[in-house]
């Protein structure tokens, strides 16, 4: 017997070996019986390559003019505060607030023509960009991860899809904002690290057992749990109950896997890389993120920040409790510059960039009028997300907006041709067809929903 | 499933009904498609299609093949439909078939652009409109659409000298191109709709249009087979006095798509067993039809007769049941329902002594003598408070301590006092002074834009979300922007100040103050939903006019919100669900339920702890959860009790009580429960992670209770579980010290975690297994902490497992 600890392995006294239990064991807690998990292999969803993605949610809705889209001919009140400067792909141009991007330029495309029809709330975008539709007849649908998680299951000990560090809170319109597995049921929720990494003191909580408890002891637990559940059977109907065994196996087997609580270890990274990302929330989520992918999560959502109330975020009105516009230069602007070019960066040096796509939008762009408070207000028309890694080629810009980014211009892109992109990009049939409630099939993608095939290579 | 409605076919049915029963035909343009209904022996069939159609005097009224009923002339006919051997007449009036037309911009012609989708939010509703041409989203504008048609575009959208070359025609019937593709055809009645409209000289909306008063739908409910189809009518009613048939132009959606889904015409087709409401919206106005298709079980009647009817709530879950063929779980045990009732009503787990006590009570009434038990103890009030802090948003996040407190206690004592709910709500919207000598009044302070206490105090109260209101009228909520800004400037004038002390605001009515419509710039006259205004220049306190409209008898959404919410609370399912989700179009499972439970409700003065005992009292509420052979996937209508995972305060308390090592709340004397807490701010992991609320949205999704990895983590790891396991003032310290037997320490577990004895092989199986994990060898030191540790890790996996986590 081993104690459980971060530096040597670890064997349970079933003998059972983990990666057995996996595939004995984790489909049925997932609700994934075998027959339909050939059935989605014979479908195509999970037999393409495995690539990944992490996605990085700009909360607050960065103004295009000040970051992606610059109009340095316009009048003073439409182009802003801030010049473009050059990257390294010659004919790109981006707000001087990112000049570590600007080095990138190759790494990424940038599809300028985002626009969406429904109310312009923070809420209804966040939906949008991570599920590819709006909520409406009371069905929430899933987030691309969830998706992910639900066709594809974990690859090794570790969560499919990971959400750092917190979900969405409030931002105002008081509707679900897209980070659940909605209709496919809970056992497809992300999982949620609900701390900070850029805390001196983190770590994920009860991640390891107190010093107090023996290997042993967690063992006998675990054993005397499922014979005493065993003797009642009511509980079989239940979707919840059935969660609530599916949770404990998932937590036993993050707990059991060395190399799944390493990948959450950041203490574990040079002090140099950990600056390099910048020490902040975002920066540390961030580096949280490559180290995951590299432990084999399928899918991290990064939410660059929780809400837009009395923080300062991309939510740019100009007025108190929201952001000023010149937050974009003194914190905003470089937190992401930051941590977005050196997520780059390193997935490029370690040969990660071509299987993990990294997606970085906000929910909406900004007013391309400067408001009597000096700031930017909400503007769904017309705005600009990043996006490369994968099958993804870099270096281009899809569609062009408009002499003041009030509009698309040319070739507009709505979220659901993103969400048709970002799974396409993961390998996933867009034919395939998902199970809403009682069953009732939902498309992956709506018919006639196309991807935006000039982002790929 | 086939067999049942296989027998069913050689019945021959019994009648057709037609269906509006009296129609009136008003004007030549007037129409009205007819529903012929067979009621068969245990379920309805549309026969419209099947049908032959008839006129009595085709010179009045004319019937085509479909049963679509026009004018000729002046007078009355009968038509009739026959099928199958048998038919059914309905008498038809024909008035002014003759006199001079014009479709009306208001009632046609908006229907007409809504239906077809052109001012959806994806095409000219959008915000910003599509190619510089804007509409109000749904046309909840008609004046700003007249304008944006006739007065801007040099007049091309409309063109009087030439209407077919109007681009509002021409381009939705594709005659020249159109970036939203072809929405009908040249020969349409939508086409012809519009351009008569205009060559009749585009007449704008007026205020002595006719207004439309609300919506008929037929058939209202139904009981199909299974894949059956069926056709509803929809017919709108004015002002007037006048109907029309509106259904082409109706928005149809469902609210339960694996039963049913609907197109764009109204036909429906049924998909599975259950009930579906089909959700209609026409011009603001919202209704529903409820279509259901019986689960496939044969139930014989006596287990009807047989279930034990206690009152009404029984023999209204009984008619549910017959009608969609399902039987009910049995009555639970004795144990079951114990340990249910504590949880339900009080939050808290019997003690191993109630549950012996109970169990052991022979007499016949005991279960009711332990529901009024149970509401007459303290934890009762810390569990009930606790639910309407929840409600009311008390919190220490926007309050400071004087005021949180003093909100929480007037709270406390209106449990206490059982105070009426239509007077707890006057309370606060009836009151004006000291937030300190009237606790009630902090939730002005809680809430001081008006827009916020507005869109809060009807979500608490009412159970009505009417946030979409605040930008333009929701399609399918008949809630409209007008009635959003009138219902907001009702709490314009409410005013708080400084007290005198620490913590203390005064409330008081302020002698002007309005909220402004955004979009018209100025004041509407202030006016609860859907009851009446009072001029903007009234002295009356506006909070009064809100305050008596929202308890009156006659506001079905007061008593239906918190009756549904009490309801929730035992049933593990609210009548309507999500339980504060009380939209028109979001009926209850059980209509004609909830409707009772109300008419008692407020028959009985408003009195909640009424209504907790009538509920917990029915044969319903003390259902087994285990399912029979029929009702293994029902979760809607009660045939069996709904398991759920116990709220996270719930499961604190309970693991205190059960291991006897209470929790320590930092601020707070020893002992104090979880649910003793007046605030959320108060910083407990285990809270947290089980899903308490933060009490800053009014949303009954704010407490989460889903079970996730962190809370299975936080258990396994955690501190709070462990150490209490460990306590060395803890139960199993103590029961070592007196130097209990490992059997006798397992029947207490199991009566104190689970409300019920340990069956032979359970107890035999623990016993055994805490016997292997004995040390043989070691200090007598050694082998007493291990067998010590062994009774942890047996506590630890009963207070762990769904049994324990779960009320069932």
């Amino acid at each position: 017997m081993f104690r459980l600890d971060a530096d040597r392995p670890v064997e349970f006294c079933d003998g059972l070996r983990r990666r057995d239990f996996l595939h004995a064991g984790s489909l049925a807690a997932l609700g994934l019986s075998l027959t339909d998990w050939f059935a989605l292999r014979a479908s195509g969803a999970t037999a393409s390559s495995d690539t990944n993605c992490i996605l990085l949610m700009l909360i607050g809705g960065p103004s295009q003019l000040d970051t992606f889209d610059m109009k340095p001919n316009a009048p003073v009140e439409i182009r802003g505060p801030y010049k473009p400067i050059k990257t390294n792909v010659p004919g790109i141009e981006i707000s001087e607030n990112f000049p570590r991007t600007a080095k990138h330029a190759d790494k990424f495309s940038l599809v300028r023509s985002m626009y969406h029809t429904a109310a312009a709330v923070h809420d209804t975008g966040h939906q949008m960009m991570q599920t590819g539709r709006l909520f409406q007849g009371g069905v929430e649908h899933p987030h691309y991860g969830c998706v992910l998680s639900k066709l594809k299951g974990p690859n090794g000990d570790v969560p499919a899809h990971v959400l750092l560090p917190r979900p969405i809170g409030n931002t105002g319109g008081n509707m679900p904002h897209g980070q659940s597995a909605g209709y496919l049921g809970k056992a497809f929720d992300p999982f949620v690290l609900n701390a900070d990494p850029s805390d001196p003191n983190f770590r994920v909580p009860d991640m390891l057992p107190p010093d107090y408890l023996t290997a042993l002891r967690v063992d006998r637990r675990r054993n005397w749990r499922e014979m005493i559940d065993k003797s009642v059977g009511e509980f079989e109907t239940s979707q919840d109950a059935r969660l609530l065994d599916s949770t404990f196996h998932q937590a036993y087997t993050l707990m059991s896997s060395a190399k799944a609580r390493a990948a959450f270890e950041l203490y574990r990274e040079p002090e140099k890389i950990r600056e390099k990302y910048g020490m902040n929330r975002f920066g540390q989520s961030c580096l949280l993120a490559r180290r995951l992918i590299e432990a084999g999560v399928r899918f991290v959502t990064v939410n660059m920040f929780e809400t837009v109330f009395d923080e300062i975020t991309w939510d740019i009105h100009g007025s108190k409790p929201f952001s000023p516009i010149s937050c974009y230069r003194d914190l905003v602007g470089p937190m992401f510059d930051m941590a977005y070019s050196s997520l780059l960066e390193e997935l490029s040096e370690r040969g990660l960039l071509s299987n993990t796509m990294v997606v970085a939008t906000g929910e909406f762009g900004r007013t391309p009028k400067i408001n009597p408070a000096g700031g930017r207000d909400h503007w769904p028309q017309c705005w600009t997300m990043l996006m490369g890694g994968g099958p993804l080629k870099g270096g281009t810009v899809v569609g062009s907006s408009d002499e003041i980014a009030a509009a698309p211009r040319d070739h507009p892109v709505t979220p659901a041709q993103i969400a048709a992109t970002v799974y396409k990009g993961l390998g996933i049939d867009l034919a395939v067809e998902l199970p809403g409630a009682q069953g009732r099939p939902i498309p992956l993608v709506d018919r006639g929903v196309e991807p935006v095939q000039e982002l790929f290579a | 499933m086939r067999l049942l409605f296989l027998c069913a076919v050689p019945l021959l049915a019994q009648k057709i009904v037609l269906l509006p029963a009296s129609i009136e035909l008003t004007g030549p343009e007037a129409r009205q498609q007819m529903v012929a209904e067979a009621a068969l022996a245990s379920h309805q069939e549309d026969w419209t299609r099947m049908a032959e159609w008839s006129s009595s005097d085709p010179k009045t009224a004319i019937v085509d093949e479909h049963g679509l009923v026009r004018p000729a002339g002046d007078g009355e006919a009968k038509i009739t439909a026959r099928a199958k051997g048998i038919s059914a007449t309905v008498a038809v009036r024909v008035k002014d078939s003759h006199a001079p037309f014009t479709w009306s911009f208001r009632n046609h012609v908006i229907p007409v652009m809504t239906k077809m989708g052109c001012n959806q939010g994806a095409c000219h509703g959008a915000l910003a409109g599509k190619n510089g041409f804007k509409l109000s989203l749904r046309g909840y504008d008609p004046d700003a659409d007249y304008d944006t048609l006739t007065r801007q575009s040099l007049g091309r959208r409309v063109s009087l000298t030439d209407p077919a070359s109007s681009l509002i025609v021409a381009k939705p019937s594709f005659a020249i191109p159109h970036g939203g593709g072809k929405r009908f055809a040249k020969d349409s009645l939508e086409y012809r709709v519009i351009e008569e409209w205009i060559a009749a000289g585009a007449a704008p909306p007026s205020l002595g249009d006719v207004q439309i008063r609300g919506l008929e739908v037929f058939p209202t409910a139904a009981v199909l087979a299974p894949e059956a189809e069926q056709q509803l009518v929809v017919r709108a009613k004015y002002s007037d006095g006048h109907s029309e048939d509106v259904t082409r132009w109706v928005k149809f959606g469902s609210s339960n798509e694996g039963v049913a889904t609907v197109d764009d015409w109204g036909r429906v087709k049924m998909n599975g067993s259950g009930e579906a409401a089909i959700t209609l919206g026409y011009a603001s106005q919202v209704l529903y039809s409820r279509l259901s298709v019986p689960f496939a079980n044969e139930i014989d009647a006596d287990t009807y007769r047989q279930y034990p009817r206690r009152n009404f709530i029984d023999d209204l879950a009984v008619a549910k049941w017959k009608n969609l063929h399902l039987a009910p779980s049995k009555i639970a045990s004795d144990a079951e329902f114990l340990r249910r009732a504590y949880l339900d009503a009080i939050g808290v787990l019997p003690t191993s002594e109630d549950v012996e006590n109970f169990l052991a009570d022979t007499a016949a009434d005991k279960r009711a003598k332990l529901i009024d038990r149970l509401i007459q103890r303290d934890e009762f009030v810390d569990y009930w408070s606790y639910k309407w802090s929840d409600l009311l948003l008390v919190s220490s996040r926007r309050l400071n301590s004087t005021a949180m407190w003093a909100f929480y206690d007037w709270i406390r004592e209106s449990v206490k006092q059982n105070k009426p709910w239509d007077k707890f709500a006057r309370d606060i919207f009836l009151t004006s002074g000291s937030t300190r000598e009237n606790g009630a009044l902090n939730y002005f302070v809680l809430h001081k834009d008006p827009i916020e206490l507005s869109e809060n105090a009807t979500q608490a109260f009412l159970g009505q979300r009417i946030l979409c209101a605040r930008c333009h009228n929701h399609p399918l909520e008949k809630w409209t922007q007008t009635q959003y800004y009138q219902m907001a400037n009702l709490f314009a004038r409410v005013g708080v100040k400084n007290g005198t002390m620490a913590g203390e605001n005064i409330v008081f009515a302020k002698a002007s103050g309005d909220v402004l419509h955004p979009k018209l710039a100025r004041p509407l006259p202030p006016a609860p939903l859907d009851g009446v205004s009072i001029s903007l220049d009234s002295t009356e306190d506006r909070r009064i006019v809100f305050a008596k409209w929202l308890t009156s008898p006659e506001n079905a959404m007061f008593s239906r919100t918190i009756v549904n919410r009490v309801w929730a609370n035992f049933m593990g399912r609210g009548l309507v669900d999500p339980m504060d989700d009380l939209r028109a179009t979001n009926p209850a499972s059980n209509e004609e339920l909830l409707a009772a439970l109300c008419k008692d409700f407020i028959e009985h003065g408003y009195d909640v702890q009424r209504l907790i005992r009538t509920i917990m009292n029915s044969s319903l509420y003390q259902l087994s959860s285990e399912a029979n052979g029929t009702n293994q996937s029902d979760n809607i209508y009660y045939s069996k009790h709904i398991i759920r995972r116990l709220n996270a305060e719930v499961i604190l308390d309970a693991m205190s009580q059960v291991t006897g090592a209470p929790t320590a709340f930092a601020g707070f004397p020893v002992g104090t429960r979880a649910l003793q807490l007046p605030d959320t701010q108060v910083k407990s992991d285990f809270l947290a992670s089980f899903g308490r609320p933060a009490r800053i949205l009014c949303d009954a999704a704010e407490r989460a209770s889903d079970p996730t990895i962190t809370q299975a983590l936080h258990v396994i790891n955690g501190d709070t579980l462990n150490k209490k396991l460990s306590s060395p003032e803890g139960t199993i310290a103590l029961f070592l010290k007196l130097g209990l037997s490992d059997r006798r320490i397992l029947e207490y577990m199991y009566l104190s975690a689970f409300s019920r004895y340990p069956t032979d092989a359970e107890q035999s199986a623990l016993a055994a297994a805490l016997e292997k994990a004995r040390l043989e060898k070691g200090t007598e030191e050694a082998r007493r902490d291990s067998h010590r540790q062994a009774l942890e890790d047996m506590v630890w996996a009963m207070l762990t497992c769904k049994e324990f986590l779960f009320n069932h």
